[in-house]
């Protein structure tokens, strides 16, 4: 019979390796996932994986059953990302705005989707994706956490701010602030001039 | 209502988390609200360029080379824990009985000399007089180093200082490499020692022994060495220590960690053969290992690691 996740965390805090790594391996994906869709790149995803789990590795033993543990773990796992970010801004890319000023391929992935796309044009989707990754990049530790959580992994906002340790209206007004960021940023797409 | 709690209302409607009556209340106001019926295009159109965009999936190649680095740490943290814990109740057994009463006793001891003597050695070194229990000068007949003075409160105006320092004893010690408590100190001095000689005498010492027995603790570490030191000589020597020990599964790990990672290609050769040799014995790699080695077999640069994956691969095949 297979532990529950309870007794797997028991065994894990007496120092039980295996039961530890049966723990990572039940949330594992989910957390590579979320670190993944935030830095995009995936060394950066391994390396926050990696602090995550150390993280509870070492605080499981003060870990004493007050929340769950997936809603301790996420908490983490967001504070982690949050904070890598913060380290590593020297390293983001240059926003949107910036892109679109200086290099004129982002005007003509612009006008390309707002027409229909031909099978030759879809060949420039990477392009696309590399303009949304950089709005998306563009908004704060916080609003982009809270963006991915919602958008990409697809948590409820009681869960999004269980995990942030802060109250649904403030997700709410994370979520609302980064589409209008988003919004701004994608402005010259032609779809969202008003 | 505003049209910015209208927007907000919005967003949430898309997200199926907006309660029946507010959705009620949006549907009417969007009947007759322009502004409001344009955002809900604007954000619908977000959404799907942002759906568009979910092109970042996990897969289980970067799974797995997650789950090994992981390893790999989660490793050097217990080490780091089990051999400083190994370590410190060896030079606890190190002073007269009781260890840990002798050792704090010591401390206390040098903290009331040091007061004593005011710092400037007049006269000989006395235990001082409130501490009638710390009484055994002796102790002090070893070479006991003090540094890194630091003070905390250095102004007697109250007669008192306050300060904090390091207190280091040389220890001389013989014993059988197999001996538990010498291998304990060799794992210590392989993990943590600053010098890279160090770390590499401390691994030597036990290689040159052929009638070797190592414990798990010691063969933990070693893998530790291997997958993180950051001296390729270090961490070669690590490696032909760990191929003395049995075969199983964290090794193969270790590894497989080796030659898809190393900076040497010395060492991903020798963690090769290692797999081949292992395979020989019968200990055969799973899908998954096999997926790895093919992954090394066409990136790596060096023609002879090419080579000789493909030789495994072919064995499986």
């Amino acid at each position: 019979m297979e532990s529950s996740e309870k007794e797997l965390i028991i065994k894990a805090q007496n120092g039980d390796s295996i039961a530890f790594e049966q723990l990572v391996y039940y949330y594992d994906k989910a957390v590579l996932s979320i670190a993944l869709r935030y830095v995009r790149d995936t060394d950066d995803a391994k390396d926050i994986y990696q602090e995550v789990f150390i993280r509870v590795f070492r605080g499981l033993k003060k870990f004493e059953f007050r929340s769950e543990f997936s809603t301790w773990l996420f908490r983490i796992t967001t504070n982690v990302c949050i904070t890598f970010k913060s380290r590593k801004k020297e390293q983001m890319i240059v926003s949107l705005q910036e892109q679109i000023d200086d290099d004129q391929t982002g005007y003509e992935t612009i006008d390309m989707i707002s027409k229909e796309r031909s099978p030759e044009e879809e060949t420039s989707g990477n392009d696309l994706r590399f303009l949304i990754g950089n709005a998306v990049d563009s908004l704060s530790a916080r609003q982009r956490i809270t963006f991915v959580l919602k958008h990409y992994e697809g948590y409820k906002i009681r869960e999004i701010a269980e995990m942030l340790n802060c109250k649904e209206g403030t997700v709410k007004k994370y979520l609302f602030d980064a589409t209008n960021n988003l919004k701004k940023k994608l402005k010259p797409l032609n779809a969202f001039q008003t | 209502m505003s049209h910015n709690e209208f927007k907000q209302m919005i967003q949430l409607s898309l997200y199926g988390e907006l309660s029946d009556d507010k959705q009620k209340k949006l549907i009417s106001h969007l009947e007759s609200c322009e502004e409001c019926r344009l955002e809900l295009e604007h954000q619908k159109k977000i959404m799907m360029l942002i759906a568009d965009h979910k092109n970042l999936e996990v897969n289980e190649e970067l799974l797995k080379e997650a789950r090994i680095q992981l390893r790999g740490a989660l490793r050097q943290e217990r080490n780091n824990r089990s051999s400083v814990y190994s370590f410190t109740n060896y030079i606890f057994q190190l002073f007269s009985t009781p260890p840990r009463l002798a050792f704090a006793a010591l401390s206390v001891l040098i903290l009331g000399i040091i007061i004593g003597s005011n710092f400037i050695g007049r006269g000989e070194i006395t235990a001082p007089e409130k501490n009638p229990e710390f009484t055994n000068a002796s102790m002090f007949d070893n070479d006991l180093r003090i540094s890194n003075v630091q003070f905390i409160d250095s102004n007697p105006t109250d007669g008192e200082i306050e300060f904090t320092f390091e207190a280091a004893k040389q220890v001389h010690y013989k014993g059988s490499v197999n001996d538990p408590r010498v291998q304990s100190f060799l794992t210590y001095a392989m993990l943590n020692d600053q010098n890279p000689g160090s770390r590499l005498n401390s691994i030597n010492a036990m290689d040159t022994y052929k009638k070797l027995s190592l414990d798990k603790e010691v063969k933990n570490a070693l893998i530790t060495v291997v997958m993180t030191d950051k001296n390729a000589g270090v961490r070669r020597e690590a490696l032909k220590l760990m191929n003395r020990t049995a075969f199983d599964e964290s090794l193969k790990q270790a590894y497989l960690y080796v030659l898809l990672n190393d900076s040497s290609s010395a060492l991903r050769i020798e963690a090769l053969n290692a797999l081949i040799e292992a395979n020989k014995n019968g200990h055969s790699l799973d899908r998954n290992d096999l997926d790895l080695v093919v992954k090394q077999a066409n990136q790596d640069d060096n023609n002879y690691i090419k080579l000789k994956s493909k030789t495994l691969l072919q064995e499986y095949n």
